[in-house]
């Protein structure tokens, strides 16, 4: 029996042995290793995986430095050439995109126009989204000069090629393994050696064409619970994490050990009214609404400041974001007094306002799997109450019937509006596309989207992308709350990986472990 | 006995069919689905004719009993169909997640017992003195501890503080599974340990007892061979409960520690509303608890001869 009772005390003292050997970034060989722990990555995410040609996997191709577009984003989400070099719209319908030199996937195979044609060809057979948006009629390669010609004018096809389906792969080399376990031969920085839906192992690309490549081993974790994110950051077993919950910042927060670092995104939280709501057709009470909510209080207190207060549609990074436009701020008795104006009074003494003896309430649908909006709800719940709006909140992943049904006086939804650096895609999706829920009609509105869908100038798709913003919100037809402030905790001694206003590039090259 | 088995199993088909129906028939009732979780809520907009070809592909835009109708006829020939999610084959999906979850029932089960037993007839023999307040005090704090606040507590002390192992699993299985035991073990063990307690005290107090006292057979002797084989049965009860309850995954402690069981793919797949996996999971409890219970029924008639399996003749 004594035996017995060691054996088993000796088993727990291994355990705990080899339990005690903490988690290393530098190993034996002095080889660098970085691991890095996300809620950004996994099935629940659409994105497991490598393969840019499926869902959203091409986010992680991206995201991990595996695949390069031929243009990206810079911190004003302006687009600048990366596996291309340069490009010229030969006529409306005609873009010659020319490549860089002397780059090679990892397979090996030198990424020519031949290379990337026979990519972006299985890319829009596949995909679900590409067709649509490139609207590619057929493509030509000559060398390093890469012919694309679409079914129409496509001004954002430049744009649209930076998205992260648009990661150049070998198709030669082909797709390994399916969905989650996919993997791809890119250009990128790293190599992944084993790819499954909750990690991918990552190697450096010795060949890189962008230069050396600092750390050599990075090993990306998918975390489902924010708690134990912040848990792994701190006991070291990860140095690097994307997703933290805004109530574990405080942690890391002026805190020597760590690193912080953030960026407004596009990702808006914004509202739309029901234009068929007899209560929401009258502006005064949609003014009222938007004056009724402090969105710095949101912000920076209830969202512990991960979240900026929005303006328009876009974040201030975009030249025709936050500051280019104007709306009302929050003003409590201006709320008041436009409610008055329109003969909603609290008559009965009830603490909400009553018309012809109905109350002001309103239906506040929004969804729950971002946690914003809930709270958002529940705030505005609380705050919309002090100038006498009682609202009834639907949040419900079915959220979609409810809309489409037009069941709501207000929804909530949030959107990445300009996903690919370009002002259109909000306009022709939401004000006057297929998510104009609130059917909200403006001629002039129309017209300007119109416009837009055909301006090829930058300069002066920006001044449109305002104008139009400047209507919608003249208009109260919709109104933003705030822009995602997206941010990236790491322990102290890792340098060269920040957030980016597109939420695509964190594994780079310039990633080091000092 | 044969006879017996072979009954029990066949109760499994109309189970089988009852709650996957029911199953099936809730999460519409729930709103939502796959497609809409995966366009809609990314936020990013998607031409109507790709939703509808995804949904048309997933056969969503059958009626509902024509979809209920085809994913059962698919199962009853082995096919459970594919994640709308991943596209994976759920069978393949599923079964990779299986050991995972056996090892934490199995490690979690041993330890409860190990813990729970010995206490449990430590507080009955030292019946209302201080060990026993002791034992009672800390079973009292174990039964009121939530889940996932003892996983924290656990995480802060031994491995933020201590660094002794992991927060989520690693390579090595035997660091990464020793915080998700103990969390599960805490509260099992408190409930246990309150049960061997009270039913070690009722045997204690019966003649038998006190006759094998008076014949001067020794404590431990009386404690193991009698008096522990009499309250098996309650013991054995409770742990098949607690084994069926496990092996359908542990959703807060696998989501915690990242422990990649079924559980937590469960939660995944009714976030996104994956209906083949929530089919393959709801299908996977009722056969683990006709199962456990079945087995559990064949203990009892090993243990006390006295109980009749119902298929025995009275």
């Amino acid at each position: 029996m004594k035996k017995k009772i060691t054996a088993v005390l000796m088993s727990c003292a291994m355990i705990c042995g080899t339990a005690a050997a903490p988690g290393v970034s530098v190993s034996a060989a002095e080889e660098k290793t970085f691991v890095y722990g996300t809620v950004g990555y996994g099935e629940a995410q659409g994105d497991a995986g490598l393969n840019p040609h499926d869902n959203y996997s091409g986010w992680s191709a991206l995201r991990y430095g595996v695949g390069e577009t031929l243009f990206k984003y810079n911190d004003n989400m302006e687009i600048e050439p990366w596996l291309a070099t340069d490009y010229e719209f030969v006529d409306d319908t005609t873009v010659k995109i020319t490549l860089r030199d002397g780059v090679r996937f990892s397979s090996g195979r030198t990424m020519d126009a031949q290379a990337v044609k026979e990519c972006f060809e299985h890319l829009i057979e596949v995909h679900d989204r590409a067709p649509y948006d490139l609207l590619i009629d057929h493509m030509e390669a000559e060398g390093n000069i890469l012919t694309i010609v679409t079914e129409e004018p496509c001004p954002a096809i430049i744009n649209y090629l930076g998205d992260p389906y648009g990661a150049v792969i070998d198709m030669e080399a082909g797709i390994e393994g399916e969905a989650g376990y996919a993997n791809v031969s890119g250009t990128g920085p790293y190599i992944a050696e084993e790819v499954t839906p909750t990690e991918i192992h990552l190697v450096k690309n010795e060949n890189y064409w962008g230069g050396e490549v600092n750390v050599d081993n990075v090993i990306v974790k998918s975390f489902s619970d924010a708690g134990s994110l912040a848990a792994a950051l701190q006991t070291g077993d990860i140095q690097g994490t994307y997703g933290l919950q805004y109530d574990n910042y405080p942690l890391f927060e002026n805190n020597p050990e760590y690193a912080i670092s953030s960026v407004p995104t596009s990702r808006c939280f914004f509202g739309q009214f029901n234009m068929d709501s007899e209560i929401v057709q009258d502006i005064n009470v949609r003014k009222a609404i938007e004056m009724g909510i402090d969105r710095e209080q949101f912000c920076n207190v209830l969202a512990y400041g991960r979240c900026i207060p929005a303006v328009g549609a876009f974040p201030g990074s975009f030249s025709y974001g936050n500051e280019a436009v104007t709306a009302p701020g929050y003003d409590p008795e201006g709320a008041k007094a436009l409610l008055e104006e329109s003969g909603w009074t609290d008559t009965d003494g009830d603490g909400y306002v009553d018309k012809d003896g109905r109350k002001l309430t309103i239906n506040w649908l929004t969804y729950p799997n971002r946690l914003e909006q809930p709270l958002l709800a529940i705030y505005a719940q609380e705050t919309l109450k002090n100038i006498g709006i009682d609202v009834q909140i639907n949040n419900t992943p079915d959220h979609m019937t409810y809309a489409e049904n037009g069941e709501f006086d207000l929804y909530i939804s949030s959107a990445t509006t300009a996903p690919t650096g370009d002002p259109e895609y909000f306009f022709t999706s939401t004000v006057a596309g297929a998510k104009n829920y609130g059917n909200y009609q403006n001629e002039e509105v129309s017209g300007l989207v119109e416009t837009l869908h055909k301006t090829f100038d930058q300069e002066e798709r920006g001044e449109l992308a305002v104008e139009l913003q400047q209507k919608i919100l003249d208009d109260a037809s919709f109104f933003f709350v705030a822009h995602l402030n997206m941010g990236i905790v790491t322990k102290a001694n890792v340098t060269g990986i920040n957030p980016h206003p597109c939420d695509y590039y964190e594994i780079t090259a310039e990633l080091n472990i000092e | 006995m044969g006879k017996y088995i072979l009954k029990r199993l066949l109760q499994l088909i109309p189970i089988l069919i009852g709650i996957t129906f029911l199953s099936f028939a809730m999460m519409r009732l729930a709103g939502g689905d796959a497609v809409t979780y995966m366009y809609e809520n990314a936020g990013v907009n998607v031409p109507q004719e790709v939703i509808d070809q995804a949904k048309a592909e997933y056969g969503l835009d059958q009626p509902f009993l024509v979809q209920y109708a085809r994913w059962f006829a698919g199962m009853a020939t082995g096919d459970m169909g594919k994640s709308y999610v991943s596209k994976r084959d759920v069978y393949e999906t599923f079964v990779p997640k299986l050991p995972a979850t056996i090892q934490l029932t199995a490690s979690s089960v041993i330890l409860t017992i190990l813990l729970a037993v010995p206490l449990g007839i430590l507080s009955a023999v030292k019946h209302n003195r201080w060990t026993d307040y002791l034992i009672r005090f800390l079973s009292f704090i174990g039964n009121s501890m939530p889940n996932f606040f003892a996983a924290m507590v656990l995480m802060y002390f031994f491995s933020i503080r201590l660094g002794w192992f992991p927060v989520v699993a690693n390579d090595n299985l035997g660091q990464s599974i020793v915080l998700p035991t103990l969390t599960l073990a805490v509260s099992m063990a408190s409930k246990y340990t309150r049960q061997v307690r009270a039913t070690v005290l009722e045997e204690l107090n019966k003649d038998y007892v006190a006759g094998a006292r008076a014949r001067g057979v020794r404590g431990h002797i009386i404690i193991w061979k009698s008096v522990m084989k009499s309250s098996m049965l309650t013991i054995i009860t409770l742990l098949a409960l607690s084994i069926g309850s496990l092996l359908g995954g542990t959703t807060i402690i696998e989501t915690i520690f990242m422990w990649d069981g079924v559980g937590k793919m469960a939660v995944d797949a009714i976030t996104m509303r994956d209906y083949p996996i929530i089919q393959a999971y709801v299908a996977w409890m009722a056969v683990i608890y006709v199962a456990v219970n079945l087995i559990t029924d064949i203990i009892y008639h090993y243990l006390d001869p006295r109980v009749k399996l119902g298929g025995d003749a009275a």
